[in-house]
């Protein structure tokens, strides 16, 4: 297989599209104001070609901040593309279109992967969509789209999860979780006095979670929000680590960018060595895929911020760019399998 | 009674055709799980206390073995403060040997000296034989110039009644007697020579009778000497019982103490496998903190999906 990556820095959908025949599935990245027009300009130019689409940044050496990117996959995958809705509520209504999907796709956990976009309540949806793909040990990546809408197939969705299963025809895929982030101190809380819906993190230990987080780290209120840079939240789950960054203070508690629940356990983070972890990513990636097709990936708001404050971000793209045809989205949250995640990169390595 | 089963064969349809008993299970399920929850925050809790109890004993422990080693360390210096003074004891026998040698020699060289006095002694009495017999002779000198001498004077006599032809005799007989009485005077001179070689013999002798008695004054300390050495070296070899006691002790304690540690690493060894389980275990508590929330996303679907099959926003 192969991966185009195509874009206009001015929205032109055409510009973005220069060079893009027969196209087996595609990944609109668009922005807010023309969202719907690429959307149905895109189904025009290739109808009934499998696609998914949101609003946000994509990038492959460059950043495309407000305009319009198109990745897509041609020369030997089979795809299919969907969406699952009304997922602030129920997504698993519409189960069966994935499970129809995954039917028709074929695959295995070695060739085929899960991409999603989706647009909110990412852990009700991963937990939804993963019950299906777990069945078949299918791994899924992908992340949450700006403004509440997500496209598939054509049409524009709110409230909703689009999703495409790739396989890739002529060799393996694996997905991959980057954590810039280790373990600060030996701190070890219990979460409680949560509100899932809003992603409330009430206490931590039966203390004040915002109280806890200031006396640790020495720092105001309003220093809380520019911390979460240097010292997100860790969610642990078995050998893993999920990043959980801090949204706002909510009274004395703390509003999250991911769900917190009661009983979770969580760790305090602090920004590692990101350079030589990305290259160790990168040399992992090499090792395991001696030949690499493509590589997709979803990277945080906030570790574009972190990055580009630093002065990183296109150094970044540079060296991932040395694995090969690299290009992705920049994300509000990251999806790694049924994990919704922050301050993460996940990516989808095609053979 | 056929209209009250009417009534409830028609309550009954209506149940039938209800998705409120879903509903039921699925609001019950929701309030076990999060009860579940809460006991699983309480159990997290726990099993968090545990541990952080745990490290504290392993603290306390390694602090306890760090102790431990101090002691071995102690014993180890008592050891080696012994070995010293083995070594100590070492030197001051061989200092012992060293100057029991010396006294050997120096009794040797008494016993030299003893000969030496012995042969003195001998050739002494011989100088007073010859000293005697020198006086004896000396005698016999003074006797015969005395016999002489009359024999002088019956001479002169003689040559007196002779006459003139006697005056050369007596002449003669002047001159015998004169060296008679010279040869007299001699001998005396001689004798009082004799006399003071005698005094100063028997002074000599005096002299070596202090010296002897001296010598074996000498003799008899370096014989007591010799017993304080012999006492030394038993001392010392009383020391080196002690020493070997206080070894002997020592390594008895040092094979307790490490039978002791060997004790607290096994402890040890046990107390981080309870470490390791509780981390598992904690492990495990996060995995299921990950499936309740699977959980309660899966349950809360539920309702909603109720309300849409039955047509109610």
């Amino acid at each position: 297989m192969k991966q185009f990556f195509g874009m206009s820095q001015r929205g032109s959908l055409d510009e973005a599209l220069q060079g893009l025949h027969q196209p087996q599935f595609i990944m609109l990245l668009s922005n807010n104001d023309q969202f719907e027009a690429h959307v149905a300009a895109l189904e025009k130019r290739f109808p009934g070609v499998p696609s998914i689409g949101c609003i946000g940044m994509s990038y492959q050496t460059g950043i495309v901040e407000k305009g319009v990117g198109i990745i897509a996959f041609y020369d030997g995958v089979t795809a299919a593309a969907n969406v699952l809705e009304q997922i602030s509520k129920m997504p698993v209504r519409y189960i069966q279109r994935l499970e129809q999907d995954m039917q028709a796709v074929g695959g295995s956990s070695n060739d085929t992967v899960c991409i999603d976009f989706c647009s909110g309540n990412d852990a009700c949806v991963l937990t939804t969509i993963y019950t299906v793909l777990s069945k078949r040990g299918i791994s899924l990546m992908g992340g949450t789209g700006d403004q509440g809408r997500v496209s598939a197939n054509g049409r524009v969705y709110q409230d909703a999860v689009a999703y495409g299963l790739i396989r890739n025809q002529n060799g393996r895929v694996k997905t991959y979780k980057e954590n810039i982030y280790h373990q600060l101190g030996d701190y070890r809380f219990i979460a409680s006095d949560t509100d899932r819906a809003n992603y409330i993190l009430g206490s931590l230990n039966g203390k004040s979670a915002k109280q806890v987080y200031k006396d640790i780290l020495h720092v105001t209120d309003e220093e809380i929000l520019t911390r979460t840079f240097q010292n997100p939240f860790g969610k642990l789950n078995g050998d893993d680590t999920c990043i959980i960054s801090i949204k706002e203070v909510h009274g004395n508690a703390l509003a999250c960018f991911r769900q917190v629940n009661d009983s979770d356990v969580l760790i305090l983070l602090e920004l590692g060595d990101y350079q030589a972890i990305v290259q160790e990513t990168i040399r992992q990636i090499k090792q395991d895929f001696p030949r690499r097709s493509a590589i997709f990936s979803v990277n945080c708001l906030f570790r574009y911020k972190l990055f580009s404050e630093h002065g990183y971000m296109q150094s970044y793209l540079r060296d991932m760019s040395a694995l090969g045809n690299h290009a992705g989205f920049v994300g509000y949250g990251e999806h790694y399998n049924n994990r919704f995640v922050n301050q993460s990169m996940t990516c989808v390595v095609f053979e | 009674m056929l209209f009250r089963k009417n009534k409830q064969s028609g309550s009954q349809v209506q149940e039938e055709k209800s998705l409120y008993p879903v509903l039921h299970v699925a609001d019950s399920l929701k309030a076990y799980q999060r009860e579940l929850v809460k006991k699983e925050v309480a159990s997290l809790g726990e099993l968090s206390r545990v541990g952080d109890s745990f490290s504290g004993v392993l603290k306390e422990g390694d602090h306890f073995q760090a102790k431990l080693q101090d002691l071995g360390d102690s014993f180890s210096n008592i050891s080696k403060t012994a070995g010293q003074f083995g070594e100590v004891r070492g030197e001051i026998g061989q200092s012992v040997s060293e100057a029991r040698g010396q006294m050997v020699a120096l009794e040797e060289t008494f016993t030299q000296v003893q000969k030496s006095y012995d042969a003195m002694t001998e050739t002494f009495s011989n100088l007073e034989a010859a000293i005697k017999e020198i006086q004896q002779s000396l005698g016999k000198i003074v006797s015969i110039a005395e016999q002489t001498n009359i024999l002088a004077i019956n001479a002169s006599i003689e040559a007196a009644r002779a006459g003139a032809e006697g005056r050369s005799f007596a002449v003669v007989a002047a001159q015998v007697k004169e060296l008679a009485g010279e040869i007299k005077e001699l001998a005396g001179e001689v004798e009082g020579s004799v006399t003071d070689v005698e005094t100063r013999a028997n002074q000599l002798n005096q002299n070596m009778g202090d010296s002897q008695q001296s010598l074996d004054q000498s003799t008899s300390i370096v014989s007591r000497t010799e017993e304080s050495f012999e006492k030394i070296i038993a001392v010392s070899e009383g020391a080196m019982s002690v020493q070997n006691e206080i070894a002997g002790v020592i390594s008895v304690s040092q094979q307790e103490l490490s039978a002791l540690r060997q004790f607290f690493d096994r402890i040890k060894d046990q107390y981080q496998e309870v470490v390791k389980h509780i981390g598992s275990a904690s492990r495990l508590g996060t995995t299921k903190s990950a499936m309740f929330e699977d959980m309660d996303n899966m349950i809360s679907q539920i309702p909603p999906l109720i309300k849409d099959f039955e047509g109610k926003p």
